[in-house]
């Protein structure tokens, strides 16, 4: 393995910058979240958080070590193992609040499904790359297949949010691989029509395709109070705790809705609620801002990809993180149903820090090797 | 190849940009019209579900009896409530519930889902149930205190007090009538508190106090009414009524010192009863009076001039009037008959006459003035004004209104038109309620004897006293007599008007009602007797309300502390024939064994309808009095068996009897331990059973 000190010099400072800000900005969020959670040790989610943001980082500098040129060839082995630890994870995983989703290895929970969202990154680009014919409707049956796999496997868990994000990643990919607009545009609204179906058969009875729960969510979305003490719940305290908070907030540590608990899930799902509340639209419009620097470098440094490969990496890369912010902040502004996904880089879990940071490196991994080296 | 593609891969990165960017504004757009257009609405919103207001509920008022006996109170229950929005589980919720408060999980989860501030789950815990609750410690639920409405004398004067409702809100009777006194202002406390219920121990704190409601202090007499309410219940289990009532008032002021009904009803389950029950058929029903109504034509004609106390008149038996006929009740008629005497005969035609010589005109004037056709005005919801013809009515109609048919009056009219008579002339209004008073017993409002108008003069008031004394004395009111206390009244036998048009006809078609006052010099008490229906032939007033009156009048003028007056003694060994009209054959021949007389009574049994010679007349001792039976007129029933009706409550033992054809002759109170005759005894359909009831020992 060949590296060159002189590498690092083309490291992205703004991107990691901006990476860094976002993860600073999500543990004072975490402490005001959860402070008051146990008394004996205010710094316990904190501590941890700060922990994974460690060793996320120590990972993500250390994947900088591999020419992501490397993956491509490893592409077919990664894509196999990551479809047998998907399929493990309903068999194998304890069931937390109805879920299969985690792995508990000793005091850590991982969740494979988030790291399945960078293997099938690197696989599709690779297999994205390799391909002439996207041109042609056809060419879109492969990169279906390899996407859909793992969707269907992720749905099991079951986890609509995560396949609603390798969705994401999928059309991002396609996209930006050129794949005409209109095949695009045909294959989300079959997709719709597909999940419309599903949903009124469940609704109606027929089908058990969508779980109760998931169903309720999305009635919710349409009309919050339509089940204002259970799933709207959630929303609406959201929605006031984000409205109260006005222009500068009520400060931080002094939200009275995530201090006085009517917020749920306030340091994982709804810590854009908090920042709203105590920061006010000064500090949500900040963080919404910082999304959009991480965005606006990433798409820069994808234009100056040396190749189509890792171009496509970015693409798939910047669709995950901007998936999860559009998802995570539409929903705790009640203009996106209820998911459960991570705000990234902020909310509490470990695994999903990693997997940004990760990804940003992947990125930063990109970019650095732009350039053919000449000596 | 490559060229292209890099050229193409460039200008979708830009539009992967302007796409997320417009994402982005959007989250900002929506960002901002939370946090800056509706940002006042929602941190009101948020300060709206962190202070939630705890209502501190006023006291109602307690209502007294004239003196000071507690007859409505409020008592502390813990009850559970819901506050559906901040139960987070319902399921779970209701199934850790539903042990405690014994009703089905569905039942109770139903109950929390449902959209409203606060569901009160039960409203009686015990101790106990309470302290479950409070264990289970679970988001949205608590206890509260909460006064409760409770009525310690249970269904006494029910249907004057009414009741109160769960929200402690008056429905009925005075409790609703004196809603805006009783209910009092409920405070709140005002506290932070956070998603968990639990105050926020710096948080807003804000306490109104209550403001508990005023007492209502009545005109009601606790001891009168008990007696009241024994005696009615007596007296329509005796006569095989539908119902009956009893009012009786001071007639010189207008308080009413009872006011009571059967059946009744216990407000503190007022559930669990009829409403029929609750009604206070005293002041919200009208009826007509029939021959009680002879004491204002009666008064009238005296006042105007149409007849002095001598006046004669002969009873035309069937007399022709305005197209139409007023007959005797008597087959045959009365014959000549001065003034009081066609009071005590209780003779139709010659009321029908006296009406008629009065002109609707004049007539309608004092009915006027006596009070009928328009509200008394008394403390109480629902009064009925009742109705009487226009004075241009035709001239039948207004015959018929001299003997009391052909309008509509409440006992309560019928009761201060006899006040006034008894009072000297004056209609006084009547009241329910005498003080309303303040938490700290300070008087607020207070109500005094009201004069609404004289109606006749003193000397005719004195006049009519005198006529309807004899009336008791002399004629049909002979039952209602209690030696010493010199009754005045009139009898009613009204015949009831059908549905259908017309009177009833054949059994339970009659009202039988006494309207009385005593003593007959000075009245402190007068009252009306009704009893609805009547099942006993006959049904005469005389019979069945004049004794109920008798019985009540007695205890309570005794209650009251009126001397009773000494009997007079015959001055020599010459006697007065004793008034045995209306008495059953016993009792007849008891009394006048006891004059010194002697009876002809051939074979009959029943009731005396007539006696000769008349009452008042100075015999011989000796001297034979002949007595005529109802009986005699209308057949006698067929043979029945006595049942055995020992251990039954009177309501019971009555219906047995009933059922055989039998009467019952109710003494004491509680459950049947004597009977007479024996179960077994072959009687005749219509006669009496004896049945002595005596409370439970236990």
């Amino acid at each position: 393995m060949d590296i060159d000190r002189r590498l690092f010099r083309n490291l992205d400072v703004p991107l990691i910058a901006v990476t860094l800000l976002l993860v600073v900005f999500g543990l004072v969020a975490v402490y005001s979240a959860t402070f008051s959670l146990d008394p004996g040790d205010p710094y316990r989610y904190v501590r941890r958080q700060l922990a994974w943001a460690a060793a996320g980082g120590m990972v993500a500098a250390v994947s900088l070590l591999f020419d992501y040129q490397q993956w491509a060839r490893a592409a077919r082995l990664i894509y196999l193992a990551t479809l047998i630890i998907l399929a493990a994870v309903p068999l194998f995983a304890p069931s937390i609040q109805g879920a299969r989703r985690w792995f508990v290895v000793g005091p850590v929970q991982l969740q494979p499904s988030e790291f399945a969202k960078l293997a099938i990154i690197v696989t599709l680009a690779r297999l994205l790359a390799a391909r002439e014919e996207l041109a042609r409707p056809t060419g879109l049956i492969g990169p279906l297949i390899h996407v859909g796999l793992p969707i269907g496997l992720i749905l099991l868990q079951p986890d609509l949010g995560t396949s609603l994000i390798f969705i994401a990643i999928l059309f991002g990919m396609l996209f930006a691989a050129g794949v005409p607009l209109r095949y695009l545009v045909a294959l989300g609204a079959g997709g719709a029509a597909l999940f419309a179906v599903a949903a009124y058969a469940s609704l109606q009875g027929w089908f058990p395709l969508l779980k109760e729960y998931q169903l309720r969510r999305l009635l919710v979305f349409l009309d919050p109070y339509s089940d204002r003490t259970g799933a709207g719940w959630n929303v609406i305290q959201s929605m006031i705790a984000i409205g109260s908070g006005g222009f500068f907030g009520k400060g931080l540590f002094s939200g009275s809705q995530t201090q006085l608990r009517f917020l749920p899930a306030r340091h994982t799902d709804f810590i854009f609620s908090v920042i709203g509340e105590e920061l006010g639209f000064l500090g949500a419009f900040l963080l919404l801002g910082l999304y959009f620097l991480l965005m606006w470098r990433s798409l820069r440094l994808m234009a100056q990809a040396k190749d189509t490969f890792g171009a496509l990496i970015i693409a798939g890369v910047v669709s995950m993180i901007f998936g999860h912010v559009l998802v995570n902040v539409g929903m705790t502004l009640g203009i996106m149903p209820v998911t459960g996904l991570p705000l990234p880089f902020v909310s509490v879990g470990g695994t999903s820090l990693v997997t940004n940071l990760l990804g940003v490196a992947m990125i930063l991994n990109v970019h650095m090797r732009r350039h053919k080296i000449l000596f | 190849m490559q060229r292209l593609s890099w050229m193409m891969i460039r200008r979708r990165i830009a539009i992967i940009f302007v796409a997320a960017v417009f994402f982005l504004v959007l989250l900002s757009v929506r960002l901002s019209y939370l946090q800056i257009v509706q940002a006042d609405r929602l941190a009101s919103l948020a300060l709206e579900q962190r202070l939630r207001p705890v209502p501190l509920l006023a006291q109602r008022g307690v209502i007294y009896d004239r003196n000071m006996n507690t007859l409505a109170a409020s008592m502390s229950f813990e009850a559970a409530y819901a506050i559906p929005v901040e139960v987070r589980d319902p399921e779970e919720t209701a199934r850790r519930l539903a042990p405690i408060l014994n009703r089905p999980v569905e039942e109770i989860e139903a109950r929390l889902r449902r959209q409203r501030a606060v569901e009160w789950l039960k409203l009686r815990l015990t101790p106990e149930e309470a302290d479950a609750i409070r264990r289970l410690d679970l988001p949205g639920i608590g206890i509260q205190e909460r006064p409760l409405r409770y009525y310690p004398n249970g269904s006494l004067a029910a249907q004057v007090i009414g009741f109160a409702g769960i929200d402690n809100q008056g429905l009925e009777g005075l409790e609703r009538q004196f809603e805006s006194y009783l209910k009092g202002q409920d405070g709140m406390v005002v506290q932070e508190r956070d998603a968990t219920g639990r105050t926020i121990p710096a948080g807003i704190e804000r306490r109104i106090e209550p403001v508990h409601g005023y007492d209502l202090v009545l005109t009601i007499d606790k001891v009168i009414q008990y007696i009241a309410e024994r005696e009615i219940e007596r007296g329509v289990l005796e006569a095989n009524a539908d119902w009956g009532l009893f009012l009786g008032v001071n007639p010189k002021t207008g308080e009413i010192l009872a006011l009571a009904h059967y059946p009744t009803f216990d407000p503190n389950d007022y559930a669990a009863y009829p409403p029929e029950t609750w009604r206070n058929r005293a002041i919200t029903d009208y009826f007509e009076p029939g021959s009680t109504f002879k004491m204002v034509t009666g008064a009238a004609a005296l006042e105007t001039g149409v007849a002095t106390l001598d006046s004669v008149f002969v009873d035309p038996v069937t007399l022709q009037i305005g197209g139409g006929r007023v007959s005797c009740w008597r087959p045959g008629g009365h014959g000549r008959q001065t003034f009081v005497q066609a009071m005590e005969n209780s003779c139709n035609p010659i009321f029908a006459l006296l009406a008629d010589a009065m002109t609707g005109e004049r007539f309608h004037k004092f009915l006027t003035a006596f009070g009928f056709g328009s509200r008394t005005g008394i403390q109480f919801p629902g009064e009925s004004p009742g109705v009487i013809p226009e004075p241009n009515a035709r001239v039948l109609r207004w015959a018929n209104v001299g003997f009391g048919q052909g309008i509509g009056a409440t006992a309560l009219q019928m009761v201060m038109a006899a006040s006034a008579i008894a009072n000297g002339g004056e209609l006084m209004k009547p009241y329910l309620v005498k003080e309303i008073r303040a938490p700290d017993g300070t008087v607020v409002e207070s109500f005094s004897p009201q004069v609404v108008r004289r109606v006749i003069s003193a000397k005719t008031a004195e006049e009519m006293r005198g006529v309807l004394r004899s009336v008791v004395e002399n004629g049909s009111g002979r039952q209602a007599d209690v030696p010493g206390y010199r009754v005045a009244g009139k009898t009613g036998t009204a015949q009831i008007a059908s549905p259908q048009g017309g009177y009833l006809q054949g059994p339970k078609s009659n009202m039988a009602s006494f309207l009385a006052f005593a003593p007959a010099d000075d009245p402190v008490f007068a009252g009306i007797v009704m009893l609805y229906k009547v099942g006993q032939e006959p049904s005469y007033g005389g019979i069945w309300a004049a004794p109920v009156f008798a019985r009540i009048a007695e205890e309570a003028l005794a209650y009251l502390g009126v001397p009773r007056r000494e009997l007079e003694e015959a001055a020599d060994d010459r006697v007065r024939v004793p008034n045995v009209i209306n008495m059953e054959f016993p009792d007849a021949e008891e009394v006048l064994l006891a004059h010194g007389l002697t009876v002809q009574a051939e074979g009959q049994r029943g009731f005396v309808v007539e006696q000769t010679p008349p009452p008042g007349t100075r015999v011989e001792k000796g001297t034979r009095v002949i007595l005529t039976f109802y009986e005699e007129h209308h057949g006698h029933g067929a043979h029945v068996t006595v049942p055995d009706v020992l251990g039954r409550s009177m309501k019971d033992a009555a219906m047995v009897l009933a059922r055989e054809g039998l009467r019952i002759r109710i003494e004491g109170t509680g459950y049947a331990v004597r009977q007479d005759p024996e179960p077994g005894t072959q009687l005749h359909e219509g006669d009496a059973v004896t049945v002595i009831f005596a409370p439970p020992k236990d």
